[in-house]
């Protein structure tokens, strides 16, 4: 929620999505900005380092010549940016399966634009992307034979988040950071799967809320395990330190989070995301 | 041992109020309720431990040094074990403690007498892997077996409050906090100017 935001912390958030873009343009190519998005600019504030000053510069944006911005750029950064890139290829890829050979030429069309970009992170991510397609088969696996259980079919995608971030040497730190990530990615699938509720309903598409509800009303069961999923998600968080960033990510965990998933539930989400983010009211 | 005024994140000047203020957030923060039932509980201790150390080794760097005196800092009971009579399951509960779920859902998995405890005991695995559905579902049943046993009512209730948890300061549902905060945002930054990208 933009407006709980320190401006300290909205300039952070805003450098650290710039310097995404440009971090992704540098590494894989122009076509790489093109699947940038907010969920991975979350993941890069948190792979952020706690301390130290970061690295600032202004420069102009590619897309708007005539704005100036601030950029951040650091390592972590340069992973995130890399892992967005192999998520959104094999997310292309996994729609065109999905489609039929028409229905699916936009899809095959992007896929086959940021390929080049993909190769490049692919290469120096390899156990990433090792972990992303055998997780997205696994959840394609689950769809073929119609998986009624919400937990099996979310645990795929919560694994695959869980695996973007790297191991450390400090086991208590990983322990958090895994089961922030975890939950984090229980959210956006299961979330992701109600707001797909009403297309998937009358499309026959897989939905795993559609097969374990049937047709009973869910969303009081539904946001329950979700709030379940959040206070997981903020127990951990209170156990790792983000210094800097600390503000920045209790403001997404216990108002972002929870906005979103009201806004899915009372369905005012699909007009929500279309508005620009930085000129928004919400 | 660490500085104890970093482990509270205070100033070492800082004042006896504004230390037992960052002592009391920050157990608030780590205390036993908010971890119940959570994988990452023995951090959460751990911490807790640290914060408690660090509250009483400046109490006594303030008092002179000298005697111990008592103590103000926050101690907890240490979590409940509730025992079991079934052995299977009393090794079951041993094995989830030490975070092999694996192993515990292979033994579970091999009774074949599936109690109430045993449905806990499944709801328990499932809550710590993540799967809370699932989780729910096992509790419920739990519960309906065996009404009137304390720790199947606790676990249940914990996830139908949607799960334990701290809300930290300024995180709370108080809406003129929000407004006031808007207005100053508001006033402090040129957000709708043309510097935004």
């Amino acid at each position: 929620m933009r407006e709980e935001l320190k401006c300290r912390d909205f300039d952070l958030y805003r450098a650290t999505y710039c310097g995404l873009c440009r971090t992704m343009r540098r590494r894989c190519g122009i076509m790489a900005p093109m699947v940038l998005n907010f969920d991975f600019t979350f993941l890069a504030v948190m792979l952020a380092p706690e301390k130290g000053e970061q690295l600032t510069y202004c420069h102009r944006c590619h897309i708007w010549p005539r704005r100036r911005c601030m950029c951040c750029q650091s390592p972590a950064l340069e992973l995130a940016a890399d892992e967005s890139v192999i998520l959104a290829y094999w997310q292309l890829r996994d729609k065109v399966q999905d489609e039929t050979f028409l229905g699916g030429l936009g899809h095959r069309f992007f896929a086959l634009m940021l390929r080049s970009a993909y190769r490049r992170a692919a290469a120096r991510l390899p156990s990433f992307t090792e972990a992303v397609t055998r997780q997205l088969s696994a959840l394609h696996g689950l769809e073929q034979e119609n998986c009624t259980s919400l937990d099996r079919a979310a645990d795929t995608f919560a694994v695959l988040l869980r695996s973007a971030v790297p191991c450390s040497q400090d086991e208590a730190k990983d322990r958090a950071m895994g089961q922030l990530l975890y939950h984090l990615g229980r959210w956006i699938y299961l979330l992701d799967a109600r707001d797909d509720l009403e297309e998937d309903r009358t499309k026959g598409n897989y939905n795993p809320i559609l097969l374990r509800y049937g047709q009973q009303p869910c969303d009081e069961q539904l946001s329950l395990t979700l709030d379940n999923s959040l206070s997981l998600m903020r127990a951990a968080c209170g156990l790792l330190d983000f210094g800097r960033q600390t503000q920045l990510i209790e403001n997404v965990l216990y108002l972002g989070l929870p906005l979103v998933q009201r806004a899915v539930f009372d369905g005012s989400w699909k007009q929500l995301k279309k508005q620009k983010i930085w000129r928004n009211k919400i | 041992m660490n500085d104890p005024y970093s482990v509270l994140g205070v100033d070492p000047g800082a004042s006896d109020d504004e230390i037992k203020k960052a002592y009391r957030e920050l157990a608030r923060k780590y205390h036993p309720d908010n971890y119940q039932n959570n994988p990452l509980a023995d951090l959460a201790e751990e911490k807790m431990k640290a914060v408690n150390e660090a509250y009483d080794a400046i109490q006594k760097q303030r008092q002179g040094g000298g005697s111990s005196g008592q103590s103000g800092s926050y101690r907890p009971q240490g979590g409940y074990s509730a025992q079991s009579s079934n052995p299977t399951f009393a090794r079951i509960r041993s094995v989830i403690s030490a975070g092999d779920l694996a192993q515990a859902e292979r033994l579970l998995n091999e009774v074949s007498d599936h109690s109430a405890e045993w449905y806990f005991l499944r709801g328990t695995v499932a809550y710590r892997k993540g799967w809370l559905d699932e989780a729910m579902q096992n509790y419920q049943i739990a519960c309906q077996m065996d009404p009137n046993n304390m720790e199947y009512r606790q676990a249940l209730a914990m996830m139908q409050r949607g799960g334990a948890g701290f809300t930290p300061y300024g995180y709370s549902s108080d809406l003129s906090d929000c407004c006031t905060t808007y207005l100053c945002l508001r006033c402090l930054c040129p957000l709708d100017g043309g510097l935004c990208c």
